[in-house]
This record gives C-alpha cells, structure tokens and sequence, in this order.
C-alpha cells in the first residue's frame, strides 16, 4: 500500500526552540493501514482525507501545502504536491469568530474559577494563535507558526513574558511538559487578557469589512 | 456553538469536576495523553486508578489523547456523543467519592 511520510511546521521553518515539536505526517490508504502509526508521533491521514481538506481550502492543507517536506515515499511520488494548490480558504471571517467566542469563554472561566487556570490559559493561546492564522489568511501571507500573534501585520500588544506564560501553559496541557505555572504568572497573563481582547475584536474579518 | 468548541467545553468540564474535586499536589492540565500522565506520576496514581481510568476513556472519546490532531480550524469533528456525557457523570462521581 502506498505511503508517504512528510516532516511540516516549525522544523520545515527553521523555527526551532526549546518548545519546538517534530511535526510528522502519514498520508496512509487506509484505516487499518493508519493504526500502524503511533498517534502520538505523527499526525495520521488517509489520502481520501487530505483530498477533502484540499478542496475545502482547509487553513491545514494550506500549512502543508506551504511548509512541508517529503521524508519516505513508496512509489517514488510526492503526494501532496501532485495536489497542486488547495482550494481559497474562505471561511476566515466564520473560523475568527468562533475563535473569538473560544477565548471569551476561556477567559469568563480563567476569572470565575480558582482552579483549572493552565487549561484556560491554554485554551487562550489556543484561540489567539488560531484567530491570529485565519487572520493572516485575509493579509494575503498566512501564518502557521506558533508565534502568528506576533508576526502578523498588527502583533498582539503582550509582553514576551505574557506570551511565554500561554505558549508554556498549552505545553502543558497538550504535552504535559515543562515547569507549571506560578501564581505571579497566572495574575500578570489575566491582566493582559482585556488587551488581546481589544487587538482581536479590531482585527475581526467581521469588523474590517464592514 | 461550533463542534471544536464543543469539544474544548467538554474538556473544560471533565477537568473542572476533578481540579475542584480536591487539592491535588498538581492539578491536571489537560485530557492528552502527556497531561494525563504528568499528573497520575506526579499525585502517585497508578495505571489502574479508577478515576485515571475513566479519564482516558474520556480522552479518547474526545480524541484528545493524542496531541497530533492539526485541524483545529474545521468544524468536522464527529458529534459528541452520549458515551461522553455519562463517562463525565461518571468522572464527577468519581471525583467526589474515591479515596485517593
């Protein structure tokens, strides 16, 4: 069966840091053919998947279409580039708002709970970093990386110091690494919040094109 | 309310009903697979404890075991199902009852 592997993101940039991740892919046949894979490791795809993501002009067949490299080919073809470019992403203003509710929701629990605090930060860098991608779609140059709050056109006005809290808390989360959080930190990321809050509802699709 | 954030309610419940359940020594961050295991290490859970149990199999169901998934940004994730809602019933039943 066919299979193709491509290493995408952050190492395909040469944006490599401490929190960096490998990001690998499998473009597999088939399902069972999937389970082969460990999903902690790779991001696993059937072909029939990553069609479907092209033609919606999926934000994700964009990232790979922009940022990755063949690493193993069974039948001497590259995949994904015999796709050719996917379809115009077009559901930017739709995907920065329900991105926006994501972070108005995450930031109501960061306030009203003691607990959970990592989670909901994580859940905001979550939404930033997605609003911030889809945002950068209607700027003509998309933006994958994880630091797209920044390097968008108008960067979140944070401090690195805010934005290293939210990065460390989605580690965390997703990866259960790193040093937790402190109180200090958890306080000093909650003061910035109003702040993203504006930056995002100025920079809405929805917004500048009305 | 879209799927995906459907799915991070989902998660926010499950982890709010066991971070309020109790002072752990390190409350849990998250449902992935990693989270899970910092947190079963670092409050000396073995892989057989009941509430660690059920926490997985809500993971799963929730498909945030793995930290690998990439499409964040669409709006196809499969429904959530019952099976969901009672593994959380389950987990708050567990949270507030069992002797850690």
């Amino acid at each position: 069966m066919k299979q193709h592997l491509y290493a995408f993101g952050s190492l395909c940039r040469g944006e490599i840091d401490e929190l960096s991740d490998v990001d690998l892919l499998a473009c597999v046949e088939t399902q069972q053919q999937a389970r082969q894979f460990d999903s902690g490791r790779f991001s696993i795809y059937t072909r029939d998947r990553i069609r479907t993501l092209w033609r919606q002009g999926n934000p994700f067949a964009w990232h790979l279409h922009f940022e990755s490299k063949l690493v193993f080919t069974s039948d001497g073809k590259d995949f994904l580039q015999e796709l050719d470019a996917p379809h115009a992403y077009e559901k930017a203003e739709e995907d920065c708002a329900r991105f926006m509710q994501l972070f108005e929701k995450s930031l109501r629990s960061l306030r009203s709970t003691s607990d959970s605090h990592v989670f909901h930060l994580s859940c905001i860098f979550l939404a930033l970093r997605n609003f911030a991608t889809c945002y950068s779609f209607t700027r003509g140059r998309p933006i994958f990386s994880r630091l797209s709050p920044m390097q968008v056109d108008t960067p979140v006005p944070v401090s690195p110091d805010v934005f290293n809290v939210l990065v460390r808390a989605r580690v965390l989360s997703t990866r259960g690494t790193g040093k937790a959080l402190t109180t200090g930190e958890v306080s000093m990321t909650m003061q910035a919040c109003p702040a993203i809050h504006e930056w995002m509802q100025s920079l809405s699709p929805s917004e500048v094109l009305t | 309310m879209s799927e995906f954030n459907n799915r991070i309610d989902a998660q926010r419940r499950i982890l709010r009903l066991v971070n309020a359940s109790r002072d752990f020594k390190e409350e849990l961050f998250g449902l992935s697979s990693g989270a899970l295991e910092r947190w079963a290490r670092v409050n000396d859970y073995d892989e057989h404890n009941p509430l660690l149990v059920l926490l997985k199999q809500a993971a799963a169901k929730l498909s945030f075991l793995a930290n690998k998934s990439q499409e964040q940004i669409t709006d196809e994730y499969r429904s959530l199902s019952d099976e969901v809602a009672s593994l959380t019933e389950q987990i708050r039943v567990a949270a507030s009852n069992f002797s850690f």
